[in-house]
């Protein structure tokens, strides 16, 4: 589950992702400078060693790339990009090629100086993650001393310097009730939050971060706040001028990311119209499939973007398809990933636990009566049977020594 | 004076903007406001360099749309001015026109 205070799609938008979706746009692009890190958070799914980042001059040419290729958004990340010494470079350069650019950072570095230049160099938004607003509760998580003070420091200087600020905080065992303070946090100053439950394995497969991941029924009180679900799009402003003689030729909305119900039937945006960039080239789906579809040090990304077999295969998967959770029944309660779905339960067509689990608690939440999920349904059945089974054979043994 | 003919436009260098198959997307970074142009409106964006004018482009969009050269620069100036209103485009009101 996500919950978050930033808005659903608009008409614009939702025009924008049909189009995108239907001709294979790589409309949305994360690309992870580094994966170094100044933080240590206890979940993170990252090796922090350097294997061998792409240069400057490599990170350049995967943006010349990726604008011909028609990407819009793209949100540099980490690590930490701060740790990048030549980030102001990449910055510029992705300022003259005319993306709306995001960072996600842990702000840790940030001064009034570097701020200014994020400006300039045309950045929109900075993501920062806040586990709590207690440092002990937050740094515990960065096992970085101090390192709440300082994040909170940077969100006003970015603030200042006219960036938008957006706080996520990723649940887990050690903050599990900390979203209050955040939330609270963030409606101070002004700003959006998104709360997140999603803790996943290592990029390698590895379960290390899922020791830190909140039980279920421990999410139950989450689950129940209506805080959460109070969380409503922000207003929609349409405005339409229709040129004289040609068709309606200028439309505007207010820009709120990529959700969108012009999704419709598939699993999410992941190979669609959106893909994940790795410091090293790799190109993925999402940074939660890890299933690299190639690398951009020996492939075009136009090539792999519309070659690849692996994003060929993720492009014709259809919820309506998918083996077993086509038949649940509570399916509309469920945030089912694909990533997920590969990583935990080892099929990127099946139902995973934690999935089912969270669907059935959430409609439970919801009043639906008994909800069971088609993975349980079966596993049901299968528990059922199994004796049944066990037993006719029995008999049949039985009767055949007889 | 001719305005359409002496003033000349340039695009706010300060907005995220894509071209997408014929239709072009344009972000405002401080309001996050997000525009969306038609193939006529893209063809007029892509055309705006910061040299010419509404009637120079109204030319260039007659040239390449079945539309009469009265009626590509009643719409070309109609765009640039709800452009210019919402900071998408601005003037270069200093340009000198030949004569």
């Amino acid at each position: 589950m996500s919950a978050s205070a930033a808005a659903g799609a608009t008409p614009v938008m939702d025009r924008l992702i049909s189009r995108t979706v239907e001709k294979h746009r790589p409309l949305s692009v994360h690309f992870d400078l580094t994966y170094r890190c100044n933080e240590r958070c206890v979940h993170c799914y990252l090796d922090h060693d350097d294997h061998g980042e792409l240069t400057t001059a490599e990170c350049l040419k995967v943006l010349d790339e990726l604008a011909r290729a028609g990407t819009l958004f793209l949100t540099f990340s980490g690590g930490e990009i701060f740790l990048r010494p030549d980030l102001y470079e990449i910055l510029s350069a992705a300022r003259r090629l005319h993306f709306d650019i995001s960072l996600k950072s842990n702000a840790l570095l940030v001064t009034p100086e570097r701020a200014a230049r994020l400006r300039g160099f045309g950045v929109r938004r900075v993501q920062i993650s806040v586990y709590s607003d207690v440092p002990a509760v937050h740094d515990a998580i960065t096992k970085a001393p101090g390192s709440l003070e300082r994040t909170l420091a940077a969100i006003p200087v970015l603030l200042e310097h006219g960036l938008q600020v957006k706080l996520a905080c990723p649940l887990m065992r050690e903050n599990l009730m900390a979203y209050r303070g955040v939330m609270a946090l963030a409606e101070r100053l002004g700003i959006p939050y998104i709360i997140d439950l999603t803790i996943t394995p290592m990029m390698d497969g590895s379960s290390g971060p899922l020791a830190h991941r909140a039980s279920v029924s421990s999410l139950l009180p989450v689950l129940r706040d209506p805080v959460l679900h109070a969380c409503k799009p922000q207003p929609t402003a349409l405005a339409a001028v229709t040129m004289n003689a040609l068709p309606p030729a200028f439309q505007s909305a207010v820009s709120s990311g990529i959700e969108s119900q012009a999704y419709e039937d598939l699993p999410c945006s992941a190979g669609h119209n959106s893909c994940y960039i790795s410091p090293y080239g790799d190109v993925f789906p999402c940074v939660q499939l890890p299933q690299p579809a190639g690398n951009l040090r020996r492939e075009k990304f136009d090539d792999i973007w519309h070659h690849a077999p692996k994003l060929e295969r993720l492009r014709a998967i259809r919820e309506s398809q998918l083996p077993v959770c086509s038949r649940c029944e509570i399916r509309n309660y469920c945030e089912r990933c694909p990533g997920l779905a590969l990583m935990e339960g080892g099929d990127l067509l099946g139902a995973y636990e934690r999935a089912c689990a969270l669907a059935e608690e959430k409609a439970r939440l919801a009043g639906v009566a008994n909800p069971l999920s088609a993975l349980h349904r079966e596993q049901d059945a299968a528990s059922i049977q199994t004796p049944i089974e066990a037993e006719f054979a029995s008999l049949v043994s039985d009767s055949s020594s007889d | 004076m001719n305005t359409a003919a002496a003033v000349s436009w340039q695009k706010n260098p300060a907005l995220a903007w894509r071209e997408i198959d014929d239709e072009t997307v344009i972000i405002s970074p401080n309001d996050s406001v997000m525009h969306e142009l038609n193939e006529t409106g893209s063809f007029l964006w892509k055309n705006i360099d910061g040299k010419k004018s509404a009637a120079e482009l109204a030319e260039l969009l007659a040239e390449t749309y079945d539309v009469s050269a009265d009626v590509a620069l009643s719409d070309t100036q109609a765009l640039l001015e709800e452009m210019s209103s919402r900071k998408l485009v601005m003037t270069i009101p200093e340009r000198r026109v030949s004569s």
